[in-house]
């Protein structure tokens, strides 16, 4: 691969090195925004989903999640967006048990935690314009507020130019960026990224990791899932690796354990 | 819930309405059968109820004399049902008037004005009874039937109008219960397909919907819509129902009050706002809206949460 296709990443290792410099110390328990604890999810006939699952993020970290196929990643992130309720457990966000959360309190929470997705689930037929401005319509932002942020939000994820595109024109990067955009609007504390280059050319894999890091580097807590074997390595985060339901390593400089 | 708001799921309303036309246009029409049948039916029923009521209160009892009763004895039997305090009036008909009023009838039919000549007439004289009120006459009647009259009187017609009055009670009763039957079955079928249209628009919209859940959409925005959709078929239906209706009155009302013979019906109808257009359409409104907005609530407790 020439270097100018792969830019991305060079930044990405550009930057890591940079910073190992000068390393922030991490912080104790008190930064903890997020906490796992002895969390299980068990559907019938005795699939275990999740197994009695602990682990703890704080403010500013960016972690991958891996592991095969049916390891549990996807049911992780859907107890983390409380789209499930674990069968034992809690699950800690901002001091807040999440598994106790009320439906009406739902859609408070869900705009607190952006999501982009492999399949990017945007609005067909619909501009790039009016995609990131569905999420602060449906969550009664006024016209005004509207007409001032989408512009900035857009303009993060660098799609400006194509700002009134409609989404069947876009490419498969420019989709994802419009669900980046998306889950940015409301600011959100967490953004969680379940498989979002599945569906990419690997420049447009690169693009994506350097916008998330970018985004991380911001002060977002970034939690990746992949497969990306590469993508992770490169990374030099931390990583939580999942088999069978279980955590079975997390390490701050972590590699994509096979 | 801003104006903007309402606007908002006012907007994905009508698109989404819009792009599945052909389900709103069915629902629509189903709604404008339904208001049509009901509105149809109350006016039978006020027509019939009001038919009856203006014929019991026209009845009247016609005694007609033989030949060989004396003039005094139809006077004398004349004071004596005026002084009847349940009989309001009592008018004498001679021979010859009979004779004006049976030309004066047969205005059209010339064979049968001639059939009867000054000379040999045979129409009887007759007293005209009015009692005060319909259900008095009944009294009446039985006095006239006793013995001491009998052998003046060749026929007493109240009989006759009693039949009439009691046909038209049993068909007003018949009408009645065909009416909330055939009503309620067109409700049923408004409320089936209604709930279903607005069931499959849940389901076509379901990928929107999940994006809505992602992003924290409020339930405001999720159910807006299709409480709107369910608004919608019952504004709309109403408003072609009204304007069909109110056409199909102004064309049938003179034609029917001919041939039924009876003039002022217009003032009844117009008591019941009949031939106010704004109240025709105030009431297929509410109708509509109840029937509209109860199935979307229901779809919407079952198949969106």
């Amino acid at each position: 691969m020439s270097d100018v296709n792969l830019k991305s990443k060079e930044n990405i290792q550009n930057s890591n090195a940079q910073q190992s410099q000068n390393l922030p110390k991490k912080e104790g328990g008190d930064s903890n925004v997020i906490e796992f604890e002895n969390v299980s999810k068990i559907y019938q006939k005795d699939i275990k989903a999740v197994e009695n699952v602990s682990f703890k993020i704080s403010i500013g970290e960016f972690i991958s999640l891996v592991g095969p196929s049916g390891a549990g990643k996807s049911t992780l992130i859907r107890l983390l967006t409380a789209e499930e309720k674990p069968t034992s457990g809690r699950i800690y966000v901002a001091g807040r048990d999440i598994t106790q959360l009320k439906k009406n309190e739902l859609p408070f929470y869900h705009r607190k935690v952006g999501v982009i997705f492999q399949d990017f689930k945007l609005l067909p037929r619909k501009t790039i314009y009016e995609n990131v401005a569905f999420a602060l319509e449906v969550a009664d932002a006024t016209n005004d507020e509207i007409a001032d942020k989408v512009p900035k939000i857009i303009e993060i994820v660098g799609l400006t130019g194509r700002i009134n595109a409609m989404t069947e024109e876009l490419s498969g990067g420019e989709k994802q960026r419009v669900s980046i955009a998306r889950a940015l609007v409301h600011n959100p504390k967490l953004l969680i990224a379940d498989e979002p280059t599945g569906n990419l050319d690997p420049v447009s894999t690169w693009e994506i990791i350097e916008l998330l890091f970018k985004i991380n580097r911001q002060g977002t807590i970034v939690l990746l899932a992949s497969h990306d074997k590469e993508v992770v390595d490169t990374l030099e985060r931390r990583v939580i690796s999942m088999r069978e339901g279980k955590i079975i390593s997390d390490q701050e400089k972590g590699k994509y354990i096979l | 819930m801003t104006i903007t708001s309402i606007f908002r799921i006012l907007k994905t309303s009508l698109l989404s309405m819009w792009r599945n036309r052909w389900l709103s246009l069915a629902a629509t029409l189903i709604m404008v059968l339904t208001l049509f049948t009901i509105s149809f039916f109350l006016t039978l029923l006020i027509v019939s109820d009001k038919t009856t009521e203006s014929l019991k209160s026209k009845v009247d009892i016609s005694v007609y004399f033989n030949d060989s009763t004396s003039k005094d004895q139809i006077y004398a039997l004349q004071n004596l049902l005026l002084s009847r305090s349940d009989i309001k009036s009592v008018e004498y008909i001679s021979k010859e008037d009979a004779l004006s009023l049976w030309r004066e009838r047969n205005r059209d039919n010339e064979k049968l004005r001639n059939a009867i000549s000054e000379s040999d007439n045979p129409l009887p004289r007759s007293l005209e009874i009015k009692a005060d009120k319909p259900e008095n006459l009944e009294a009446v009647n039985t006095f006239l039937n006793s013995s001491d009259y009998k052998p003046l009187i060749r026929e007493i017609s109240y009989k006759k109008s009693k039949d009439i009055i009691d046909k038209m009670v049993r068909l007003t009763s018949l009408t009645k219960k065909v009416g909330w039957g055939v009503s309620a079955l067109f409700i049923l079928i408004s409320v089936l397909i209604i709930y279903n249209t607005i069931r499959l628009t849940i389901y076509i919209r379901g990928e929107e919907i999940a994006i809505m859940k992602l992003v924290g959409a409020s339930d405001f925005y999720i159910q807006g819509p299709f409480l709107f959709d369910g608004a919608s078929y019952g504004i709309i239906g109403a408003v072609l129902t009204s304007v069909i209706f109110f056409i199909f009155n102004r064309i049938s009302q003179p034609a029917v009050f001919n041939y039924l013979e009876i003039g002022n019906y217009s003032n009844y109808l117009s008591q019941y706002g009949f031939n106010n257009f704004g109240i025709i359409l105030l009431f297929q409104i509410i109708v509509g809206l109840i029937l509209g907005i109860t199935c979307s609530v229901f779809a919407i407790k079952k198949h969106l949460k």
